[in-house]
């Protein structure tokens, strides 16, 4: 909210500096967006035109004596066209300084110019929002007086944030209160009286039927004697320095109220509406209503109306409708100033897609007390303009003192560490309006009338504290006690990250939310996603629709957006919907590389992944687990392997389907890990076995297998056939072609052999081999290669 | 002179002549088995020693060996010399020391989980645990369960998304708050960190993806000094000794009291009014904080009587942003290589 430091003094004493009550604001939980310096303007004083006369040698000039309330009047001549006798006005005097001109003496056609008569523009202030030519004044206003002190001219304009929970704050006096008790200087408070006379108006008095509970509070007050015309000088300069372009008399006695106390109020033309009764109900379904916007909008009961007898006159703390709008031809009007629910206002505002500066307030839920102050100041101003105010009728619930809170000095220390006096607590509550009675160290404390969010001995000491200042609150480091949680989960991203970084994997992130379009590409690869994915039901952009149910795609993204080969990874959730959302932390990584030319069955990449795997498993879990072939939507058919522990798949890899690959523009081949988090096991602490003191010997066989015999089952018949002289076996080449015959293949495996307690002998060695060979013969149907 | 000194001086001399013709390791291994082999011509005056003079036959022995050792050194010296001659080659070529190194394939860790580490180190150092959550969350542990009802206009200050009416992506770490406090007893301290959702156009300043780290401590006697202590010192960790940090007073409807927390602006320290990075107020905001509402505490059952806590929530693409001087948070989803190699 915009503010003019210039209607902060009004109520209270401030410091010069605008930089220092920024500062002040911002340590009192109003921080300062902006602050709106205004240009230097000096020299320029009230006037009053006593005389004017057509200027002897120009057509379009005229000629006025202007009283400054010096000695002598001024003669100015002037090309503005709406000057008259009798008007005040502002005038630059001789050696004024205005934003982009000084005032020096000078000759018009031959008649020397005492000064400069002002338009609102040459004050700075939106020439759009004032009258053309010069500004007009109020014939009041005493000459000579300085125009830049009189209206606030040279004060910065704050641009004020208020937190959702000081709507009271939402206003000039408001923010001077919380000043005013923060530097520890008076608030002079305008008078809250209503100055309605003890009548009502001839014929109906204004009533009010509240038929929803969520209209709280309804004060309705009628006047005549009303004439719209522009307001008085001062109010509107407030208004367009706050940014709300001065319109009518009426129109600006609303909204100067509703910026000074937060309180929005609505003007009703008497004679556009039945009975001078209001009803507060629920639309009808199907209800229209032109509103002060000139657009028609169609209601629904969810939204809160003002009606009269006959139809909708407003919606409640949003917008005014044009039917019963204030006119030139209002004579006698009712003032709604009213309360109602945050909620209500809310959700209809939102329904609507409309929003104003009265609901902006009322959505945050004012206090109902204000309902009787806004009245009141606006029934104060109109008086001032001549208006007749009738008696105040306040309907709905009665207004009640809130609760009184217990505090002690102690919970004032236990929150904040801050040991005060309960006199000290007690003067700082007093300064914001609080009623306190102290008993020793007990304060017992009602806040005023206007702060619905102090509620609890908490919201008391946070007052405290913004009184204290924060910065008096000593930072110390606590001592942690001793607890018992668990840090696994973090421990194990942080150690998977760690390891993949050292395997020359770099981390990146991307988006969890996806466009249809990675659907698309899925399946125009020919694929249906093995699960289903979750769908976000207000994305900003269809580019947000689907939660992420794989890392893959966003991996693919990547590569195909650098096109070089790379390695990465990433480690986040992912989602899918089989009856209900699932969410799974997912770890993926991989590499996109050129090609390899070698033979159809093999894939070096492949191996280099799967070694990547084990290590990474191996330096997390501490265990090596063996690969199975398996199948994974997404990958290659015959190059992807699984990982299984205790039933639960650790992790997949493989190449990643070609098609899906192209289909997402990748033009390298993928290679693809997933590890499922939740099925990591804990890490098991390897035992080392020290090798055996004796030497050992080996043996290698080249094997002729049938194409579906694995290297992991030759090495696990070898491994059984040796026995307990087995130290190790390991697959070595693999050979396809001509020379061994379709269908089969050749296999080369190495067998180390050896004791612990002995040098192993060759007899031993070739015993062993042997019967390898004829285990290797029986189970998997090998033959042995020479 | 006697024979055998003649005969071995003669076999010296042609040694000599054969070892200096020796041109590479192969001619120099001939020469030894030529003249110190098995059938060697030293080996054939040693044989010789019985058709001596009786007389030089006592020392003739010494004297061979003296012969075949002075032989075995001058071979030593010549391989030694051919060897030599060949480094002589190799260290006669010269490289441009200047030309671009060959990168390896390094791997690394991404900036927002560097800081994210940094920071939980810090906790880790005094004693709080790490944990993690779920990132879709029902609207209890998001809101009404951290004192914002549904009728709260708070409520829709968190612009979420929702995947039904009561579930959505969560639009902050604070469920984690909840979780952990009905899972275990006080004491308390752990931080949380995680990726979050809010409906932000993407920006340079925003996406609708980011990181928070919470942090609470629950516990008897925990205050809001307490709160000050440990986020100046993660500030100071993150940024430097000399950091300063800034409680303002301000509203979370889980807290009270509610503090935003700023830090002294690490680029500028404060010094320039067109720093880009706190656009010259010298300040960084880092997030809210603030005492746990009494509400939060009594929600999962603890004793306000004998529990008080604080709690805070923190941007980490905000505290990486202002860490690494980076002009633009879409770069960490972008992650171009030359992004990751720089701030590996």
């Amino acid at each position: 909210m915009r503010v003019p430091i210039s209607w902060l003094r009004e109520y209270v004493d401030l410091p010069d500096d605008a930089q220092h009550i920024a500062d002040r604001l911002a340590m009192l939980g109003f921080p300062v967006e902006e602050i709106a310096a205004r240009p230097v303007i000096t020299g320029v004083v009230v006037g009053k035109i006593v005389a004017i006369e057509k200027h002897p040698n120009a057509d379009r000039l005229q000629v006025c004596k202007v009283d400054i309330g010096a000695d002598a009047p001024l003669r100015i001549a002037t090309a503005a066209t709406n000057v008259a006798a009798e008007q005040v006005i502002p005038v630059a005097t001789i050696g004024a300084q205005l934003p982009h001109l000084k005032i020096e003496p000078r000759k018009m056609r031959g008649v020397e110019s005492q000064g400069m008569m002002c338009s609102a523009e040459e004050l700075a202030l939106p020439a759009e929002w004032f009258e053309d030519g010069i500004m007009q004044l109020d014939p009041s206003t005493p000459l000579g007086a300085n125009v830049v002190e009189l209206f606030g001219l040279a004060d910065a304009v704050l641009d004020v944030e208020v937190t959702s929970n000081r709507v009271d704050a939402m206003s000039v006096l408001g923010l001077a209160r919380e000043l005013s008790a923060s530097y520890g200087v008076a608030l002079r408070l305008p008078s809250f009286e209503n100055p309605g006379r003890d009548a009502d108006p001839p014929g109906h008095a204004p009533r009010v039927t509240i038929e929803s509970t969520d209209c709280t509070r309804f004060v309705a007050q009628a006047f005549d004697g009303v004439r719209v015309t522009a307001a008085p000088a001062w109010m509107r300069v407030r208004l367009a320095l706050t940014g709300q372009r001065p319109i009518s008399n009426l129109v600006d006695v609303s909204n100067y109220v509703m910026l000074e106390t937060a309180q929005p109020l609505h003007f009703y033309d008497a004679a556009q509406m039945r009975d001078r009764h209001l009803v507060v109900r629920d639309a009808r379904p199907d209800e229209t209503i032109v509103t002060l916007d000139e657009v028609e909008r169609t209601l629904t009961p969810q939204a809160l109306v003002v009606a009269d007898g006959d139809r909708a006159l407003g919606l409640a703390g949003l917008m005014g409708g044009a039917s019963s709008e204030v006119r030139e031809s209002t004579t006698a009007i009712v003032l709604e100033s009213a309360n109602f629910e945050g909620v209500r206002v809310r959700r209809m505002s939102m329904q609507l897609g409309l929003r104003s500066e009265a609901s902006s307030r009322h959505e945050k839920t004012l206090a109902p007390a204000l309902a009787d102050i806004g009245a009141a100041r606006a029934a104060q101003l109109l008086v001032q303009m001549g208006a007749h105010a009738y008696r105040p009728h306040a309907f709905g619930a009665e207004l009640r003192t809130a609760a009184p809170i217990a505090l002690a000095a102690r919970d004032v220390e236990r929150l904040l560490g801050l040991r005060l006096d309960a006199t000290r607590i007690a003067r700082h509550l007093e300064m914001l309006g609080c009623a306190v009675t102290v008993h020793g160290d007990a304060l017992e404390v009602t806040p005023p009338a206007w702060r619905r969010d102090l509620a609890i001995a908490a919201d008391l000491v946070e007052e405290v504290a913004r009184m204290e200042g924060y910065d008096a609150i000593e930072p110390i480091e606590p001592a942690v006690p001793a607890h018992a949680i668990p840090s696994a989960q973090y421990e194990l991203e942080t150690q998977l990250a760690a390891t993949l970084a050292g395997l020359g994997y770099r981390e990146i992130l991307s988006y969890s939310l996806q466009s249809p379009q990675v659907m698309t590409r899925v399946k125009r690869a020919g694929l249906t996603p093995s699960r289903e994915p979750v769908e976000v039901r207000n994305p900003l952009s269809e580019d947000q629709r689907f939660l992420r149910w794989a890392l893959g795609p966003g991996m693919l993204e990547y590569f195909a957006r650098i096109d070089t080969p790379a390695r990465v990874f990433e480690i986040g959730h992912v989602f899918s919907n089989e009856n209900t959302v699932t969410e799974i932390p997912v770890l993926a990584f991989g590499f996109s590389v050129d090609p390899i030319d070698e033979p159809s069955w093999r894939d070096t990449n492949f191996l280099r992944l799967k070694g990547d795997c084990e290590a990474l498993l191996r330096a997390v879990c501490g265990i090596t687990v063996d690969a199975t072939r398996d199948v994974r939507a997404g990958l290659h058919p015959g190059k992807t392997a699984v990982l299984m522990h205790d039933g639960r798949e650790i992790a997949n890899f493989g190449k990643m389907d070609p098609r899906v690959t192209r289909s997402f523009g990748v033009r390298l081949p993928v290679y693809l890990c997933n590890i499922f988090l939740e099925h990591v096991p804990e890490y098991r602490i390897p035992r080392y076995r020290p090798p055996s003191k004796f030497p050992s010997t080996y043996r290698d066989l080249a094997l002729v297998v049938d194409l579906d015999v694995t290297a992991d089952q030759v090495s696990r018949t070898t491994r059984r056939a040796i026995g307990e002289l087995c130290l190790g076996v390991r697959a070595f080449d693999e050979y396809r072609g001509p020379q061994v015959g379709e269908g089969r293949k050749s296999l080369a495996i190495r067998a180390t052999i050896g004791r612990f307690d002995a040098t192993i002998t060759d007899e031993e060695a070739d015993a062993a081999i042997a019967r390898a060979i004829d285990a290797l013969r029986d189970e998997t149907g090998a033959t042995i290669r020479t | 002179m006697s024979e055998l000194a003649a005969r071995l001086d003669d076999v010296q001399a042609r040694f000599a002549q054969a070892v200096a013709a020796a041109d590479d390791e192969r001619a120099l291994d001939a020469v030894r088995v030529a003249y110190l082999g098995r059938s060697g011509e030293v080996t054939a005056v040693r044989r010789g020693i019985g058709q001596l003079p009786p007389a030089e036959r006592p020392d003739a022995g010494k004297v061979i060996n003296a012969v075949v050792e002075r032989m075995e050194a001058a071979l030593a010296d010549a391989t030694a010399r051919l060897e030599n001659r060949a480094f002589d080659a190799e260290l006669a070529q010269s490289i441009d020391v200047t030309f671009p190194a060959i990168e390896p394939a390094t791997g690394s860790i991404h900036p927002v989980r560097r800081v994210l580490q940094d920071a939980v180190a810090y906790f880790t150092r005094h004693g709080f645990a790490t944990v993690l959550g779920m990132e879709i969350e029902p609207d209890y542990y998001t809101f009404d369960a951290l004192n914002i009802p549904a009728t709260h206009p708070a409520r829709e200050g968190f612009d979420s998304f929702f995947i039904s009416d009561s579930l959505l992506l969560r639009p902050h770490t604070s469920p984690m708050q909840i979780r952990t406090m009905q899972q275990h007893k006080p004491p308390i301290a752990v931080v949380a960190p995680g990726k979050c959702y809010r409906r932000d156009a993407v920006d340079a300043r925003h996406l609708f993806q980011f990181h928070q780290i919470e942090g609470l401590l629950v516990a008897e006697g925990i205050h809001f000094g307490h709160l000050k202590g440990m986020l100046t010192g993660l500030c100071r960790e993150l940024f430097g000794a000399d950091q300063r940090v800034r409680f303002r007073p301000s509203f979370f409807p889980f807290t009270e009291p509610s503090a935003e927390v700023d830090t002294t602006c690490p680029k500028c320290k404060a010094q320039s009014a067109a720093c880009g990075m706190c656009g010259g107020s010298g300040w960084i905001e880092l997030g809210g904080a603030g005492m746990v509402h009494p509400n939060v505490l009594r929600e999962v059952g603890y004793d306000t009587e004998i529990y008080t806590g604080w709690a805070f929530g923190f941007g980490i693409e905000r505290l990486a942003l202002t860490r690494y001087d980076i002009d633009d948070i879409r770069r960490f989803v972008d992650c171009d290589p030359d992004f990751l190699t720089q701030l590996a």
